[in-house]
């Protein structure tokens, strides 16, 4: 054995690396761990039947609710989603379709653009192209700016997620004499099932805690609304409004609101991660 | 043949081929989408381009009451806060990324670091400002005052610690990728000739790695640059050129975010989309290049 | 030979994938009721070759072919590729049954994917028929219902040869079959292949000289893309007429 006298030193510089990269990542749980303790006993306390089911209520007077901005919230998310699902998986199933080519490969630069795009400037364009021809706010405007972001993370995750079923499939659906569109139908689309879910469901996650995109589209309103074509309050603008507002009560409400949204986006995450291990 | 006529034949072809040129359309309405968002942008910037010309990137002034609109202020705040986030998160990412992708690959501590990981990326963006105004504030105000200078308490540090709390799970996971594309082989052929871990990782793995981590930090100072609501909600809208990093200031998502409802004169508008448009192409630089290199080294990996 | 009657028909069939010659001239008749092997060393066409057969060759950018591959006096090369397949069933290398249907499902898939409705009694005895043809139903006729992942390879590819005899097809081809499973399975589909072909005409292509005399009894040789030598496989296993035949046969090369 050659005796190397720097080796106990190199063992320990190993030692103490890991340690402290163990170190940065428990500092790293603690504001984590910190902001959920912090939303969960802020918010909590705001959680009550009129929390759900009422109205926000004028500045001074107690209680009151937030029902207008979780339906308000419920209802973007389906529109958008009735915008984007089915455009993004049939966009996934074109790029997988089509691994090569001038086409395909623009499109697949352009879905990369879009999704580096900033959800503010969503916003604007969802208001140049929506609000302003219409003339205003409105549900389907702030639910459009929401598909346009919603519209890459789809397509992105059925592209991947088509790309790993094998080729073997389809070539025994040909085989038995099935027509392309009853292939990719009937057999890859059912295939990719679970992973295409799971990526629509992450895709929901994502957008459903958007401002950002709503501040010109939906709005905001502080009444009921299920109008299309009227503004419309969610849960992250309510957030939004009341967070900065100096009003203890209207704070509360943003608290149980947070909570609330957060409980949401996890489920959402946690459903996706159960069903794509199916 | 047998059991199939001319007829039916002819409407399988037919839906074949509507499902095909559908197939493509969905492709082409993609990009159809991308160009008139572009010049949408483009159009509408038009006036404030022509209004303010070259100066509009290089004036320290933004007075929509004088009508002159100057970004320069935006484009430094957006800058230093992405920066100082980038910074505050570097430790952190890297540090997560060797110790998830490297030390720890299973077990319990994965386990609760990856989930963790999973929940801080799913934490809404609005819901981590409303989070820094009650919490971080008070602490950088209460380190103002001790420092003695004004305390804001919001401004360009408040700002860039949540910031960075934000770009951590992005960054750590874009970066724990990489990592665990290092082939195999090489791992072994160092611990085989004696590297101890620590060496393994900074003489083996971070050189090959090095240009698909550099990747992903462009892409996170791409995605911090684009982060508009916990910005906009602690950086203390102002309109000047930051002094120092207490200062308050305003990035270029958060002036849209601000003033975008309030803007009635078409110039203003015009000049707030320019800012937008600005936004754009900076975002859409570091995340596309970030792309290209990442996939430039897988393919080589 | 004179008595075999010829199902199909392959004359002067040659095969371009962008500027490879993969197929030259090809000239041979496919008698009814037999199984033919075709033998010959890796990438000399012989895949090609069967997948001309149902026009599974189309999904390759940049080919063309020409000559003709007649059956009932068709032109298989001028019909619509999905009326070619529902005459001429395939099973593949690996097997690949539907991951997301059941055993009773991929049975009937044919059916399902050409959007063919079916009585529940017709799709009972369907299924019953082609799983007996295949010699799985014993295995299987309890656990019908459940999806087909849980079946042994050879129990999977059984199934994938019931799949394709569900459809009633003149011929059956058949790419390495056996390439993909252990020697007791690969054992009943050689099994299987002999009691079909009085049902069903079978081309097969093989690695294996030994499973090609056992089973087969016409063998085609390919070297290169080109047809050397084919004929009863007796005569083609014990007289070669070409060098490259027996040198094959003796294991020389290949």
């Amino acid at each position: 054995m050659i005796y190397d006298a720097s080796i106990r030193y190199r063992l320990l510089k190993d030692r103490l690396f890991k340690i402290s990269l163990g170190v940065l990542s428990c500092i790293l749980l603690m504001p984590l761990l910190f902001i959920l303790y912090y939303i969960f006993i802020n918010g909590i306390t705001a959680f009550s039947f009129d929390f759900f089911l009422e109205l926000p209520k004028p500045v001074g007077e107690a209680g009151g609710g937030i029902s207008n901005a979780i339906v308000g919230t419920l209802l973007l998310i389906a529109v958008a989603s009735t915008i984007s699902i089915p455009f993004g998986v049939l966009i996934g199933l074109y790029l997988s379709e089509n691994k090569t080519g001038k086409l395909p490969d623009i499109t697949r630069l352009c879905i990369d653009t879009l999704q580096g795009i900033p959800s503010i400037v969503m916003g604007i364009i969802a208001y140049t192209w929506i609000v302003i021809p219409l003339g205003s706010f409105s549900l389907f405007s702030g639910a459009f700016a929401l598909s346009l972001m919603m519209i890459p993370l789809i397509s992105k995750s059925t592209e991947e997620t088509l790309n790993l079923i094998p080729d073997a499939l389809k070539e025994a659906a040909y085989a038995l004499g099935a027509p392309y569109h009853t292939t990719l139908l009937r057999v890859i689309i059912p295939s990719g099932k679970s992973g295409l879910c799971s990526g629509i469901l992450l895709g929901v996650a994502r957008v459903s805690g958007e401002t950002a995109p709503l501040l010109f589209t939906a709005f905001g309103n502080p009444f009921m609304s299920v109008d299309l074509f009227k503004s419309v309050n969610s849960l992250p603008l309510l957030i939004f409004n009341y967070a900065t507002s100096p009003y203890q009560d209207w704070q509360n409400l943003a608290w149980g609101a947070s909570l609330l949204l957060v409980l949401f986006v996890l489920s959402l995450s946690l459903i996706a991660k159960v069903v794509s291990k199916r | 043949m047998l059991n199939l006529t001319q007829k039916t034949i002819r409407s399988v072809e037919l839906k074949e081929s509507l499902f095909k040129k559908l197939l493509v359309l969905s492709g082409l309405v993609v990009v159809f989408l991308m160009s008139g968002l572009f010049l949408t942008l483009f159009t509408k910037s038009l006036l404030s381009i022509s209004h303010s010309g070259f100066s509009f990137l290089t004036s320290s002034t933004w007075d929509p009451v004088k009508e002159t609109y100057g970004a320069l202020p935006f484009l430094l705040g957006t800058l230093i806060t992405s920066i100082l986030a980038l910074l505050i998160s570097l430790p952190f990412s890297a540090a997560l990324s060797i110790f998830i992708g490297e030390y720890l690959k299973e077990g319990f501590w994965t386990t609760v670091l990856n989930s963790s990981i999973d929940l801080l990326a799913g934490i809404p963006s609005v819901i981590f400002g409303f989070w820094g105004l009650f919490v971080v504030v008070p602490i950088i105000r209460k380190i103002e005052l001790f420092l003695g200078i004004i305390p804001h308490g919001v401004g360009i540090l408040s700002s860039s610690i949540i910031l960075a709390l934000m770009i951590i799970p992005y960054s750590a996971s874009i970066s724990r990728e990489v990592i665990s594309l290092v082939p195999q082989d090489i791992k072994e052929a160092a611990l085989s000739l004696g590297a101890t871990p620590f060496e393994m990782v900074t003489k083996v793995i971070l050189p090959y790695a090095k240009s698909g981590i550099f990747a992903g930090f462009l892409m996170s100072f791409g995605r911090a640059i684009s982060e508009t609501m916990a910005v906009t909600m602690l950086i203390g809208n102002s309109n000047k050129i930051p002094s120092s990093i207490f200062s308050p200031a305003n990035t270029l998502s958060s002036v849209i975010a601000n003033e975008f409802a309030e803007a009635a004169e078409a110039e203003y508008l015009s000049s707030l989309i320019e800012l937008a448009l600005v936004l754009f192409f900076v975002t859409a630089f570091f995340s596309l290049v970030g792309r290209f290199i990442i996939k430039k080294w897988m393919v080589n990996a | 030979m004179s008595k075999n009657s010829v199902v199909l028909e392959v004359e002067k069939l040659n095969l371009y994938i962008n500027d490879h010659h993969i197929l030259k001239d090809i000239d041979i008749a496919f008698y009814k009721n037999k199984v033919t092997a075709i033998m010959g060393p890796s990438g000399c066409g012989k895949t090609t070759l069967i997948r001309s057969v149902n026009r599974l060759n189309d999904l390759i950018p940049g080919l063309k072919s020409t000559g003709s591959l007649s059956l009932n006096q068709q032109n298989l090369l001028e019909l619509n590729p999905i009326q070619v397949r529902r005459e001429v069933g395939m099973v593949f290398q690996r097997p690949n049954p539907f991951p997301t249907m059941s055993i009773y499902e991929n049975v009937l898939a044919g059916y399902y994917l050409n959007g063919i409705k079916l009585s529940k009694d017709d799709k009972e005895r369907i299924v019953t028929e082609s799983l007996q043809q295949a010699a799985l139903f014993d295995e299987v006729k309890d656990n019908i219902h459940r999806k087909g992942t849980f079946l042994s390879g050879g129990q999977q590819q059984r199934l994938c040869i019931a799949r394709a005899l569900a459809m009633n097809p003149k011929i059956l081809l058949l790419d390495e079959p056996t390439s993909a499973l252990d020697p007791k399975s690969t054992a009943s589909i050689e099994q299987l292949i002999i009691e079909l072909k009085s049902k069903v005409t079978i081309i097969m292509v093989t690695h294996n000289i030994g499973q090609a005399s056992r089973v087969s009894d016409f063998t085609a040789f390919l070297y290169l893309g080109e047809l050397v030598e084919y004929g009863p496989t007796q005569t083609l296993f014990t007289n070669p007429k070409h060098t490259k035949t027996e040198e094959y046969l003796t294991r020389k090369f290949g």
